[in-house]
């Protein structure tokens, strides 16, 4: 067994309840597939020396006081996992909200070979093996939900939360994921959103991450006539990991990815999206940015499936890149997989500097250096964020990256 | 206002001004004309203060400070403006706001006071007049998906907006259909106010009719070869510059 697969995988974590079969079958499947190592083609560009040189604790996993939570630009129904517990009483949600524990027998049936694959999908039968408590989340009608995620100083223990979000036939839900942390431990999360017939999901995931090492895992699938659009901001971290897999699973489901990661210093930040056009008649789009600064090392895997008899899919992927410095790298891979004829799928990547020349015209206008240069960055890296729908929040994310930049 | 004295710059090693004299005084209008290759936009880009353009021996003084260890920006907030001949496009910087900024910038190295959108505004606007320019290209990203014509309008809209003390156009009529022409035309004429000076570096003698240069300068090879009034301009659409070239071999 690995150094790092004792560290997290202690015999004594097994809890005995309701999800005890579930999380055998995680923790059998880990022990079978292992941690990816560099020879694993999806983590080929991302080593886990980080975790494996730290030893994170199994508890204590609430660490005293929450951690302090930032003022977001929306009012919305919180939902606040600290130190990966959750902290929300589900009866006092709003009405057609509905937070329950996930059932057991619904889990133990799911099939997570197909979902998780082996060695490359570790992080997700770890999850499932170490999981604290498996929550499903209901919406119908209208509503904001703002998802934070938050580590203290203190925090030293690897954490695996676990979220199923329904939104509900018709219904339209606007999800604001935060997150940011201290300390120096592991959140692993895993969440899932199905989106059901008619139903439209604004997905905007803020990622402010510090020296703790996060991985997540996001399955989203989406249904006839339903729509997710999600936005992802990622201002880097130590090492963190994120695999967001869209599936369309019915004729004239529609989904889009967009994504900015501005990273820094020695900041390691790893995408693999992948959208799955299961069925015909179905339109996606993904677009991806990444500015890499300092001796950032930047890896984004975008994946286009196409289902045999998926006839009149429509998909785009786009992916631009920016390094900022002579020492940083990214890693770009974007893959198009297509087994039916009557699709149109095209896919873009460029990596670059900025353009000197551009640098010149803003200077010979009166902007000093450093002005010319945040406006360049800027004007890269805004793009993805102005898909953002909501105008409040859009306005609040733009802000943030001025400060980012 | 500007004096540039035995002026030498090398570009990648390569000498391209070779012992240039030029002298610009208050609410002069220069026009520097000359082939393909002679030095014209090196001209233009060296008194903007573009790296890698490397004044090896000589002088250029702008209301008597040394030009030369100024940086772009410092040339700007002195009063020196470069109209582009090909003006670069900058995706995802709003236009409107862009020239904000640089406005703002300039006003502060100057010590003056910052201006708000409102007045920012009405000061646009204002430039806009008689260019033709639709007001909607200022909400667009700085010439991204403009026409040719558009991107030198921006050029001196930009111009009329930051009010300089010396404009700098480097071939502001190549592109530009007759029409189009006429409005730069007289869209720069507007600005002349006798202080303000401009070199205006071009091919062709058609702008010029717009423009009444108070000098004419061909430049060949690195220097000026021949100066005149606007007869000079005159001559040489009517005999091009192979003579130069003649008598530089």
């Amino acid at each position: 067994m690995s150094a790092l697969a004792q560290t997290l995988m202690p015999e004594a974590q097994a809890c005995a309840d309701d999800y005890e079969a579930t999380r055998k079958v995680g923790l059998q499947r880990l022990m079978q597939h292992g941690f990816p190592d560099q020879k694993t083609e999806a983590w080929k560009y991302t080593p886990l020396r980080v975790l494996e040189q730290r030893e994170t604790q199994t508890e204590p996993r609430t660490m005293g006081e929450p951690a302090a939570l930032p003022a977001w630009p929306v009012a919305g129904t919180l939902l606040h996992f600290d130190h990966g517990i959750l902290q929300c009483d589900p009866g006092e949600l709003a009405e057609g909200l509905t937070l329950m524990p996930a059932d057991p027998k619904a889990l133990e049936q799911r099939d997570f070979d197909a979902l998780y694959g082996g060695r490359e999908g570790a992080f997700s039968w770890l999850n499932l093996a170490r999981f604290d408590h498996a929550w499903h989340l209901q919406v119908s009608g209208e509503h904001t939900v703002i998802m934070a995620t938050t580590t203290t100083d203190a925090f030293s223990a690897d954490v695996h939360p676990r979220i199923r979000i329904e939104v509900l036939p018709g219904a339209r839900l606007t999800l604001l994921q935060d997150q940011t942390d201290a300390g120096q431990g592991l959140v692993n999360m895993n969440c899932e959103i199905d989106v059901a017939e008619g139903a439209q999901v604004e997905h905007v995931l803020c990622c402010k991450n510090h020296e703790s090492v996060w991985v997540q895992r996001t399955d989203v699938d989406i249904h006839k006539a339903a729509e997710y659009r999600v936005v992802a901001f990622d201002r880097g971290g130590r090492l963190t990991r994120h695999d967001l897999t869209m599936r369309l699973r019915e004729g004239t489901a529609h989904g889009e990815i967009d994504g900015l990661v501005v990273m820094d210093g020695h900041q390691h930040v790893d995408w693999h999206t992948e959208i799955v056009h299961c069925t015909g008649h179905t339109n996606s789009r993904e677009a991806f940015r990444m500015l890499a600064g300092g001796t950032s090392v930047g890896v984004f895997n975008g994946r286009i499936h196409i289902f045999p008899d998926a006839d009149d899919s429509h998909s785009d992927l786009n992916t631009a890149n920016l390094l900022l410095s002579d020492q940083a790298r990214v890693n770009i891979k974007p893959e198009l997989e297509i087994y039916s004829e009557e699709v149109t799928a095209s896919h873009g990547a460029t990596i670059g500097q900025l353009d000197d020349r551009s640098l010149f015209y803003m200077r010979s206008r009166g902007l000093s250096e450093a002005e010319s240069l945040a406006l360049l960055k800027y004007g890269f890296a805004a793009e993805p964020l102005m898909q953002i729908q909501t105008p409040a929040i859009r306005d609040w994310a733009l802000e943030q990256l001025k400060e980012a930049l | 206002m500007l004096k540039i004295k035995n002026l030498h710059v090398s570009v990648e090693d390569q000498e391209i001004l070779k012992g240039l004299d030029l002298e610009i005084g208050p609410g002069e209008l220069h026009a520097v004309m000359g082939p393909n290759g002679s030095g014209k936009s090196t001209l233009g880009y060296t008194l903007a203060g573009r790296e890698d353009y490397e004044i090896t021996s000589g002088s250029i003084e702008f209301d008597g400070e040394d030009l030369g260890e100024m940086e772009p920006d410092e040339r700007a907030a002195a009063g020196l403006f470069l109209a582009f001949q090909y003006p670069v496009e900058i995706p995802g910087v709003n236009n409107a706001y862009f020239l904000r900024a640089a406005l703002n910038a300039q006003r502060k190295a100057r010590g003056e006071s910052e201006v708000d959108g409102v007045e920012f505004l009405k000061m646009v606007r204002e430039s806009l007049k008689g260019l033709d320019m639709d007001e909607s290209l200022l909400k667009r990203a700085v010439n991204e998906g403009f026409s040719g014509g558009e991107k030198k309008r921006n050029e001196i809209t930009q111009m009329a907006v930051l009010q300089p003390r010396l404009a700098i156009l480097d071939e502001t009529d190549s592109g530009l259909d007759i029409d189009a022409l006429k409005l730069v035309a007289e869209g720069i004429n507007r600005l002349r106010d006798g202080q303000r000076s401009f070199l205006v570096i071009t091919h062709y003698q058609r702008l010029l009719d717009y423009l009444s240069p108070d000098h004419v300068h061909v430049l060949s090879d690195g220097q000026i070869v021949e100066s005149g009034g606007p007869e000079l301009a005159h001559r040489l659409e009517e005999q091009g510059y192979a003579h130069l070239e003649r008598a530089s071999a």
